[in-house]
């Protein structure tokens, strides 16, 4: 099949390009540890954040505290592994809920054509008019602070991306001669548009949709900065150095590590992306494949 | 050059357009999706008596369609309600906020495209070599740093701890006393420069660099990228080949045929980047108290100021519409293979 040959051929220059192996090993690092973060958190308790060590605050790193503690005497270690998990399903569930929004609106526009299409994709260029981000913090500050809020938020800006992706592919589908069969032997529209077209167009919807998790992690953090994002103590690495900012000067473990944290898990993705990215550009596709794939 | 009339006209309505669709889901988002606007509205100290006036002034007793009416009214007769906060009109606020944060973000552009773009030429010229993969980590590094963390960082280190750098504000208020400054346009390098004011000038040259490097960080990364990318398209062409085997110097077949190519369309797709830039001015703003629009609204957010908040995203979503229609034509008449 044509889908499962893409992946093969993505996966093939993936692992030769050095780079952005490292960037696969740090994401699959990264979702390890999120799904695994309740077992293997040295402090439960203070990884959930409902505890209060009035005789251990703001111990800088030692062996027992390798990232030191917080105000709150909260071994930081622990709060950042947790947080990986809040990371993973922050982006998780803001990629899944932009593509459920978004994959059928292109597909629905992009086969129907027309005015309707049109109509339809002026509303999503209408969302994309807003910075990154900003369109999230007006919907953030409308319902509140929370992690499912938070989800909402940033999917409402997210879904026109796939919308877009999802209109491209779909339009350059849709004059397939095995479409035009579909049409001819009589199927109904939902089971062309669901069975015929949108298999053969999701894969690189599907590989944009993985790469953006990245982006999602770091569109998160910010909204806790600026006060929109998930309630304390929740461990979410954004609100973790956004509660070390007050005491930076005297604890700078508190902010550092989540950071770092931020930093290298959306790196692991961003890398991934960038080799990617020269893959599933046809050009360079061509010249990688004649040299061998090396880069 | 390449653009016409009608492709100017059609862009100024598309323009219009996006910016009716743009105050819409913001009518939509603050008026419909919440149980109560006026609560909202009014924020959270607010007396039974003011909430009752939120109730009036955003007429939500009326149909909806009524609302959405003089909502766009007073939306395009610049009334966009009164800050709780600072007690202003909102679009006074962000008008006064404003240079600030246009001042911050071009020097940020400037060290990304003075920084960026050479080191994008030099990736493509080692293409394939260790310094190839620290620029693309590096550049990669750049989109991926939360940049309100690198803002703390960066002003621990050089300015709490070293003490190179003032970390706060635009500009030292003792010395535009004692050298009597004053705001022209609102943008200090520019108004010290025609005062010929260097004392205001160097200090507030000094109190920019740390936040705009930290906010340059994203689109150096981006122009380096960019750059690199278009280098090897070029540094692969006929055209750029003949040369060399024509006998032209490779230094000066590099930068004066083939960078030339590569310049428009990294500063094309750099004003793409702006959209991020600017968000993260609103980030690094409140780590140095840049008293720019990205401070205003994060104060206005941690202080629920509701009128605050939606007003000045609104202007920015407006802002950031604007400029990219700007940079589109531009693309159009510097690059005659952009189809109108």
């Amino acid at each position: 099949m044509m889908v499962s040959s893409e992946v093969k051929l993505m996966m093939k220059l993936l692992i030769k390009n050095k780079v952005s192996f490292a960037g696969f090993i740090i994401v699959l690092t990264f979702i390890f540890v999120g799904i695994l973060a309740p077992f293997i958190t040295p402090y439960p308790a203070d990884a959930r954040g409902w505890v209060f060590h009035m005789n251990q605050r703001l111990l800088p790193p030692s062996w027992k505290h390798p990232f030191g503690t917080d105000e709150f005497g909260r071994d930081m270690l622990s709060r950042v592994i947790l947080g990986s998990r809040y990371s993973l399903i922050i982006s998780v569930s803001v990629i899944g809920l932009a593509l459920l929004i978004g994959v059928p609106i292109g597909l629905v526009a992009g086969y129907l054509g027309g005015k309707v299409g049109s109509a339809l994709m002026r509303i999503a260029d209408m969302f994309l008019a807003f910075p990154p981000l900003l369109l999230a913090v007006a919907m953030a500050a409308t319902l509140g602070r929370g992690l499912r809020n938070v989800i909402i938020s940033l999917a409402i800006s997210w879904w026109p991306w796939y919308t877009r992706l999802m209109y491209v592919q779909t339009n350059s589908i849709k004059t397939m001669p095995y479409i035009d069969a579909a049409k001819v032997l009589g199927l109904r529209t939902p089971t062309i548009l669901f069975k015929h077209i949108l298999p053969n167009a999701i894969t690189p919807v599907m590989v944009q949709a993985a790469l953006d998790m990245g982006s999602a992690i770091l569109e998160a953090a910010g909204l806790s900065f600026l006060g929109v994002g998930v309630k304390p103590p929740t461990p979410e690495w954004g609100l973790l150095v956004t509660e070390g900012w007050a005491s930076i000067n005297r604890a700078w473990w508190i902010s550092l590590f989540p950071g770092l944290a931020i930093l290298i898990t959306v790196l692991g993705f961003n890398l991934m992306a960038d080799g990617l990215r020269e893959i599933t550009d046809p050009r360079l596709r061509r010249l990688l494949i004649s040299r061998g794939g090396r880069i | 050059m390449g653009v016409s009339r009608e492709y100017l006209i059609q862009r100024t309505l598309l323009l219009f357009a996006v910016v009716l669709g743009v105050v819409i889901i913001v009518f939509i988002i603050t008026r419909i999706i919440p149980a109560h606007p006026e609560l909202l509205w009014a924020g959270p100290h607010a007396t039974l008596k003011q909430i009752e006036e939120a109730r009036k002034e955003l007429m939500l007793d009326k149909p909806i369609y009524v609302q959405l009416y003089y909502y766009l009214i007073n939306f395009f007769k610049g009334n966009w309600g009164v800050s709780w906060r600072t007690h202003r009109p909102v679009f006074d606020d962000i008008i006064n906020y404003l240079p600030a944060t246009l001042e911050l973000v071009t020097v940020a552009f400037i060290i990304a495209i003075v920084v960026g773009i050479p080191l994008g030429v030099l990736a493509a010229i080692k293409r394939g070599s260790w310094i190839d993969a620290v620029i693309r980590v590096l550049s990669v590094t750049g989109a991926s740093v939360p940049v309100f963390w690198l803002a703390m960082i960066a002003q621990l280190i050089f300015s709490s701890k070293l003490g190179w750098l003032p970390g706060f504000k635009r500009v030292d208020e003792i010395v535009v006393l004692e050298t009597g400054f004053r705001k022209i346009t609102g943008f200090i390098l520019l108004d010290s420069l025609i005062e010929r004011n260097w004392a205001v000038f160097i200090d507030a040259l000094k109190h920019i660099i740390l936040p705009s490097l930290v906010l340059s960080v994203y689109p150096m990364g981006l122009s380096a990228r960019m750059t690199r990318a278009l280098m090897i398209e070029v540094l692969n062409e006929q055209h750029f080949r003949a040369s060399i085997a024509w006998g032209i110097p490779k230094r000066t077949a590099l930068f004066k045929y083939a960078l030339k190519n590569v310049i428009a369309p990294v500063i094309a797709s750099l004003g793409l980047s702006f959209g991020y830039t600017l968000v993260g001015a609103y980030l690094v703003e409140l780590i140095f108290n840049w008293p720019g629009l990205g401070y205003y609204t994060a104060m206005a957010l941690l202080s629920y100021d509701y009128p605050a908040i939606i007003g000045s995203i609104t202007f920015v979503a407006i802002f950031y519409t604007v400029i990219n229609m700007i940079v589109d034509i531009i693309h159009a008449a510097i690059d005659p293979r952009v189809k109108l």
